[in-house]
């Protein structure tokens, strides 16, 4: 109850308000994405309370995953990837006149996929952080290369899978850069002074998952005109179709389990969610022509990836997806490290951020009804005001965590070099869950030889250690044949 | 320059980089040669092998090249980026207010955008909302002259 109290304190309401409304901006507005917006505000929360911290950014990670929907629907923009699945029936619905049903019925999926999932995050989290507890050096090592093998599993056409191994090992190795824990000597740090505490990967972050779309947007050969001419179109009141509940619980359903699976993002989780939706309604649904269940199960879908994608975060410190990974780099920054202690010494932090979430979706409810198709303007927004004004607080968000402009030049070479990275097919998730396990797997991986004696036996021991060998290559194996077909077919 | 030839200098890069870390594990000293030596050695042969694997598959590939699209509008692309070392260039003397009021606009302009007022009123709300929120509620220490 008394975690409940500090959710309800005025400040708290405030925070998870402002970040919820934020988030759903940020997530109307084409081009930024939830882990854009959480990669670039983490700094900023330095200096505020931790549980306030925290709760900003886990509205801004709710709102921002409905927001992508009402441009979806409304303008046949999706504000973020995640939205694709449901602007193919939204925005039909809008060109019918029934936009504003399908609003309602984006925003009551988004709300009930989202507290689905938060109420999974709260049953199940400390339940598997309790098994942590039996964690030693051994197993922490190989946490981390669980972390890298469940990111590297989302390797497809575009980012194969040596490629994503790739650069995982990339971010581990930038990782090493700074003060050897073991011998206390300096390693690669050509005389920097700058570089004797590391590289702090928030200035990475910001790089890489926000500075790097704005070079995207600043470099686009043809400038996507958008269509409004729905947004005007009258808009009939419709009650909600009857049956569509199914499908919402469909959506939360499958959105929950795919963002507890790691690698699997809230894209992936709205098309499967999309797809079964279809099958489920057979012929009698008008797919593909404005059907309001693909709407209610896509919605469902992504924003029921958020409190699943914290499940593995909060409890393993394996990021479900690229914004559980901005997010995680919260806790981190406030020392607060994922695992059992979240649940057991930081208790006080982490329940709060749980049941903000539960606020946060009570908050993008009302915005939702009220004043969505307002929002949708917000795509409108020219990207030459946009590119300048996102690329300023990037420049101040990486200066403010170290109060160091070295940082902000490591954010400038990250997002340059993470272009040509990404243009070529690695994935920049892995890179960044390289820099941000690296530390961690070197630590384990030092005080397991130790104790091992200088033997790597000790990897391989106990029996957390096998059942963790089995799932790292339960993970890796898939992606693996699926690469190893693909190249024989050719 | 074509996708293949980038992709292959910057996996011959990431060998030569492998080999380096590798070799550069024998300078660690006492307890780290048992320890975070093994590991960096760990990385670094990870690291060369899979770049080999994919060298030798990029070198097999026999799909045609095509040319890689890497900045689209160089012009704008480089003009941002200059714009952003710029802006880092005078943080530490002038702090964040005036080299945001000049890099806001000129980024605009640069990207295609012309109307004056609202570029104006743009700017002078992101400094505004930056002080409001960032200096008197967050107590950010911004370096520079302060206001």
């Amino acid at each position: 109850m008394d975690y409940i109290a500090i959710v309800l304190m005025p400040a708290s309401l405030l925070a998870i308000a402002i970040g919820t409304v934020a988030g759903v901006v940020i997530g109307a507005m084409p081009g930024l994405t939830a882990t854009m917006a959480v990669g670039l505000l983490v700094p900023f929360t330095y200096t505020m309370d931790p549980v306030l911290g925290l709760m900003l950014l886990g509205g801004i990670y709710a709102g921002a995953m409905y927001g992508g929907s009402i441009p979806a629907i409304l303008l046949n923009t999706p504000g973020t990837p995640a939205a694709v699945a449901t602007a193919l029936e939204g925005y039909a619905m809008s060109r019918e006149g029934r936009g504003r049903l399908a609003l309602k019925v984006s925003v009551v999926a988004s709300f009930m996929g989202g507290l689905i999932s938060a109420v999974v995050l709260l049953m199940f989290a400390p339940l598997l952080a309790q098994q942590a507890l039996a964690f030693g050096p051994a197993e922490t090592f190989l946490l981390a290369l669980m972390g890298l093998a469940g990111i590297v599993s989302i390797a497809d056409e575009d980012t194969s899978l040596i490629k994503a191994l790739l650069a995982g090992v990339l971010g581990m190795i930038i990782a090493v850069i700074g003060t050897d824990a073991m011998s206390g000597s300096l390693r690669y740090t050509f005389g920097s002074v700058e570089l004797i505490d590391g590289i702090d990967f928030m200035p990475a972050l910001i790089g890489l998952f926000s500075m790097i779309q704005m070079l995207e947007i600043a470099g686009q050969r043809h400038a996507t005109t958008i269509d409004a001419s729905a947004l005007e179109r009258s808009q009939k009141s419709e009650p909600m179709p009857k049956g569509i509940g199914r499908y919402m619980a469909l959506g939360s359903g499958t959105g929950t389990v795919v963002g507890i699976l790691p690698g699997e993002g809230a894209t992936i989780a709205a098309f499967l969610s999309y797809n079964f939706a279809k099958r489920l309604a057979g012929a009698k649904a008008r797919f593909g022509k404005g059907a309001p269940e693909g709407v209610a199960a896509a919605e469902a879908g992504n924003n029921g990836c958020v409190g699943g994608s914290l499940v593995p975060t909060l409890t393993l410190g394996i990021p479900g997806n690229s914004v559980a990974a901005a997010l995680m780099g919260a806790f981190i920054i406030h020392g607060m490290i994922p695992g059992p202690d979240l649940f057991t010494i930081h208790a006080d932090k982490t329940y709060p951020f749980i049941y903000s979430l539960f606020i946060a979706n009570a908050v993008f409810l009302i915005v939702g009804i009220s004043v969505a198709p307002y929002l949708a303007r917000i795509a409108l927004i020219p990207p030459a005001i946009m590119v300048p004004v996102i690329s300023a607080f990037a420049v101040l968000g990486s200066y403010a965590l170290n109060q160091s402009t070295f940082d902000v030049y490591l954010m400038i070479g990250f997002a340059f070099f993470g272009l040509i990275l990404k243009k070529l097919g690695y994935s920049l998730e892995a890179l960044i869950l390289g820099l941000i396990l690296g530390p961690i797997a070197e630590g384990g991986f030092s005080q397991g030889m130790i104790i091992g004696k200088g033997s790597p036996a000790i990897f391989f021991e106990s029996n957390i250690a096998k059942v963790m060998w089995v799932i790292i290559l339960g993970l890796l194996t898939p992606p693996l044949l699926a690469h190893l077909r693909r190249m024989l077919r050719k | 320059m074509s996708r293949n030839i980038l992709d292959r200098l910057l996996l011959a890069g990431f060998i030569g980089l492998a080999v380096l870390l590798y070799l550069s594990t024998a300078d660690y000293s006492g307890i780290a040669q048992k320890t975070s030596a093994k590991y960096v050695r760990f990385l670094a042969v990870s690291f060369g092998g899979l770049g080999a694997i994919q060298l030798l598959l990029s070198l097999r590939n026999r799909a045609a090249d095509e040319r890689l699209d890497l900045f689209g509008r160089a012009g704008r692309f480089f003009g941002l980026l200059a714009g952003l070392v710029a802006f880092a260039l005078a943080f530490e003397p002038l702090g964040f207010f005036i080299p945001a009021a000049v890099f806001i606009p000129v980024i605009a302009v640069l990207l295609g955008y012309r109307n004056p007022v609202v570029i104006g009123l743009s700017t002078a709300g992101v400094l505004a909302a930056v002080w409001l929120i960032f200096v008197q509620l967050l107590s950010v220490n911004l370096p520079g002259p302060s206001f």
